[in-house]
This record gives structure tokens, sequence and C-alpha cells, in this order.
């Protein structure tokens, strides 16, 4: 007869101690309404490792030299997708504030250069060119250079032939949309080919110092949701590749979940009404 | 003006000439230099070379540049060998909370290197070093943790090394640590906050 299997509790305690920790770790803070999705992925992650109960999941995982189930469990409970004016916050705080601060530094006519990693299929980096051109009123006063890399070439080609789907594209204001877009089908539509002809897309491993070391004199880098996929290790290093490839008073843009305060010393702390980022201290300012 | 691509014409960055070659020599020297900016990018391109572990301690223990100390740490950590623990240990010592706390982050990110030096840290004269140590083995993800923590409960005479113990186990407490935190209770009975910070983690360990 086969013996009855306990079902897995997740109490608690069990919930403000891995709560506690998760956000130590990463910088995720889950509220109690989150509790039914988290207690779910937790059950789910112990039941796959083989774990008697969660006090033995917890201390696996809390130990593991690798920190390989801890990934597991990062793209367990994080969601990750990308749609056209994702987390726009911050592409208002671009033309609001940053690129104020930037332009401050510059002779009218001279080159901004935005790096979007990770691009993605594109849709990051198409809409900061998509604001820029709506949104930011000096850009025919400046030549914007918009770069955007990622570590993987399908993803790369998928955002040179720019062909999105309804769901991607449901943010967009309907203007921009007929004006960028082209309907290929009910759930195909392609940006135009001058977006994709104005973004220099490149294959780039952000933890790689051989792959970033070319990337200079940069203004603004939108690195969101990136970092939190990364080991602590892989984190430093791409704060540090950023920082080496950022002018003095350049930003960083990181999702809204990530924290630089809690990688890297580099960078200052800059609050806008829309955003808050990272700066990179102008020279002169450095510690 | 507008949008604009970088022309095949104007790379992003072109490398004019070289004071010091790339090798772990002239990047030893570069490291030496004046401009912090090229000892930054001296100290991280020596993550590619193990056998400078040392160089680059000997740099941390002088730099005083923040953007430099730190590519020095995350290429300490990146290279994760003993000579990178022996270029870490001194900071561990260092009156700056901000870089005895980085020492402790790279540590902590080579567990394999760091276990064989773990005893001789918890035996240092100096209570501070027990003190970040315990601090250390907090983020150490290591399997002998437990035991160098039961080690503390055990052993250790200093009451604020004891108390940071406890803290850890507050999270990583297990039904084995249950018994030494009754032990170290009564050992350390004339002092209440061990009484009750003990009582909290077995209260924790031992709740349904």
């Amino acid at each position: 007869m086969k013996a009855a299997v306990t079902p897995i509790v997740i109490t608690d305690a069990d919930f403000l101690k891995f709560r506690e920790f998760f956000y130590r770790k990463t910088g995720i803070h889950f509220e109690e309404n989150k509790r039914y999705f988290v207690d779910k992925r937790l059950i789910d992650r112990i039941e796959a490792t083989g774990a008697e109960n969660f006090r033995a999941y917890f201390i696996a995982l809390r130990f593991e030299s690798d920190g390989a189930e801890l990934q597991q469990l990062v793209n367990t409970m994080t969601v990750n997708e990308t749609y056209f004016f994702r987390e726009v916050y911050q592409f208002d705080c671009l033309v609001k504030d940053m690129l104020a601060e930037v332009v401050r530094h510059k002779r009218r006519g001279e080159r901004i250069r935005i790096w979007s990693i990770p691009s993605s299929t594109g849709e990051e980096p198409y809409s900061i060119a998509i604001y820029l051109l709506e949104r930011w009123p000096l850009i025919n006063d400046y030549e914007v250079e918009i770069m955007s890399s990622d570590i993987d070439t399908t993803v790369l080609s998928a955002a040179q032939r720019g062909v999105y789907s309804a769901r991607s594209i449901g943010q967009l204001p309907k203007p921009y949309l007929d004006k960028y877009f082209r309907r290929l089908s009910d759930n195909e539509f392609a940006i135009s080919r001058d977006l994709v002809a104005a973004v220099d897309f490149s294959r780039v491993n952000l933890s790689d110092a051989n792959d970033t070391r070319k990337f200079r004199n940069i203004d603004v880098i939108f690195c969101r949701n990136l970092l939190i996929y990364f080991d602590d290790l892989s984190r430093r290093l791409a704060a540090e590749a950023m920082y080496d490839a950022l002018s003095p008073g350049g930003f960083v843009c990181l999702g809204h979940s990530e924290s630089m305060s809690r990688i890297s010393a580099l960078y200052t702390v800059r609050r806008f009404p829309d955003a808050m980022v990272y700066q990179k201290p102008m020279q002169g300012d450095r510690p | 003006m507008g949008l604009r691509k970088t022309s095949e014409t104007e790379p992003l960055h072109q490398v004019i000439g070289r004071e010091f070659p790339r090798d772990a020599h002239g990047l030893s020297a570069q490291l030496r230099s004046p401009d912090a900016e090229l000892r930054r990018w001296a100290a991280r391109d020596l993550a590619d070379h193990p056998e400078c572990a040392r160089v680059l301690g000997v740099q941390l223990q002088q730099e005083s540049d923040t953007s430099v100390r730190e590519a020095l740490f995350t290429s300490l950590g990146t290279i994760a060998t003993q000579d990178s623990v022996t270029a870490l240990l001194p900071m561990l010592r260092q009156e700056d909370a901000q870089l005895r706390n980085r020492a402790i982050e790279a540590l902590a990110s080579m567990p394999r290197a760091v276990a064989p030096r773990i005893e001789a840290l918890l035996h240092d004269t100096d209570v501070d070093v027990r003190i970040f140590t315990v601090n250390l083995l907090g983020e150490l993800r290591h399997e002998q943790v437990p035991q160098w923590l039961m080690q503390v409960l055990a052993h250790e005479k200093n009451v604020n090394v004891v108390a940071s113990a406890i803290d850890v186990l507050a999270e990583t407490g297990q039904p084995e640590h249950v018994a030494a935190l009754r032990a170290v209770r009564q050992r350390f009975s004339h002092d209440p906050f061990v009484g009750f910070a003990a009582d909290m983690v077995i209260a924790r360990i031992e709740a349904p």
C-alpha cells in the first residue's frame, strides 16, 4: 500500500522568513496580498527539488554554493515580459530630466548616446526612439544614437525583423501605432523600417569585459530587469562595465525592483519627479 | 539631427596607443599610474590574471579612489583563489566600515576559497574580526556554516560575537541548534540580551 503523502504547507513564519531572505538577495518585496502567489511557487520548487518540507528546502537554498536554486526561484517568482512603453515613467524621466542634464554639458548638434540592454525583441529600444521623436522637444537639436544589445542572437534577429503581437503594442497610444507600425494581420504589426534602421543592435554579454570595453561615452543606459537574473559577482561585473561605458554624469535606469545601491558603491542615487535613477559622478565629484 | 546610427567609420572607442602592455606585468605597472582611470582599467583587466591577486591586494591597501577600489574588489572576487582571500582578509581590520563590508561581500562570493580560513578567523585575537567573521558566515553559501555557528555558541567567550551568531541563526537556525542555543543561554545567563535573542530563535525554530 502506498504511504500517504503529507501536503507541503507554508506557515506564516515560513513566509516571513522566506520574504526577508528573498528581499535581501533580490530587492523584491512581497506584500501579504501576494501570499498565494509566493506559496504556490515555493511549494512547486520544494516538490521539484524533492525537499521534505519548507525548512529542508530553505536550508538547502540558503547554503547551496552555486546559487542555482536561488536562480530558479528568481525565474519562477518574476514575470519576464516585455512590451512597448513598459515602465513608461522612466521614459518620462528621460525626456524631462535626464536629457536636460546631459545637454547641459554638450554643444548644440553634438551626439547623445543611449544604450538599451538587454534589447530582447526590441520593444525597449524602439520605445525609446518613439518617445524621443514624439516627446523630446530638442530632438532636432542633437544627434541621438540608440544602441541596443543582447546576449541572445535569436532575439536580436527578431528585434531587427520588428514584427510584434497585439499584446506587445497594447500600451502604445493609437496615433503612435498608426504612425510607426503597419498592420500585417489582426495579431501582427510591423514597425517602421526607419526605426529599425535607427537602432544599432549588437550581441553583448554584459558581464564579459571583452564584450563591453568598446562601449564608451554613453549618456544614458537602460538596463531594466536584467541584473535580477544575475548572480552577485556577475551583477557587480555588469555594474563595473556600465560605469566604464558611461560619460561622467551619465545615467543608469534599472527595473523598478532593482537597486544599484545594493550592488555597487560606484553610483550616486538621483531622485527625479518621475523616477529614481543612478548617476556616474562627474569628474571631481568622485570620492 | 534626430536619430543617428553609429557610422561604420566612427567606432565606439578607438585605441590610439598604449603606455602599458596588456599583460600581467604591464597591467601591474599601470596599477601604479597617477591617473585613477588607468588604475581602474588595470584593476579590471587583472581579473584575467589570477597570479596577480597579491598585487591587487597590495593596491587595495593603499588605494584612495572609490572607483578603483570597487574594481579591485570585483577582480579579487572574480579570481576567487586562496591568494584572493589573503589579499582581502586585511580589510577586515579596516576602520572604514564600507571597506570592511565590501571585503565581506567579496569573501562571501568565494565560499570554497574562504572556507579553509574560517577556523583561524573564529579564533582571531581581535574581537571585531571574530564578529565580522560571523557576519561573513551570515552571507556565506557553504554547507559547514551551521557547524561553525555551533562552534561559536559552544566556545566563544565574547558576548558580542555570540550575539552576532544568534542573529545569523535567527534566519538559518535548525532543530539541531536548539540544544546549543539553550546551552549558550545558560552560559550567558547574566546577559538578558542573549537570553532574549536565544529564546526568540528557539521559538522560531520550534514554530509548527
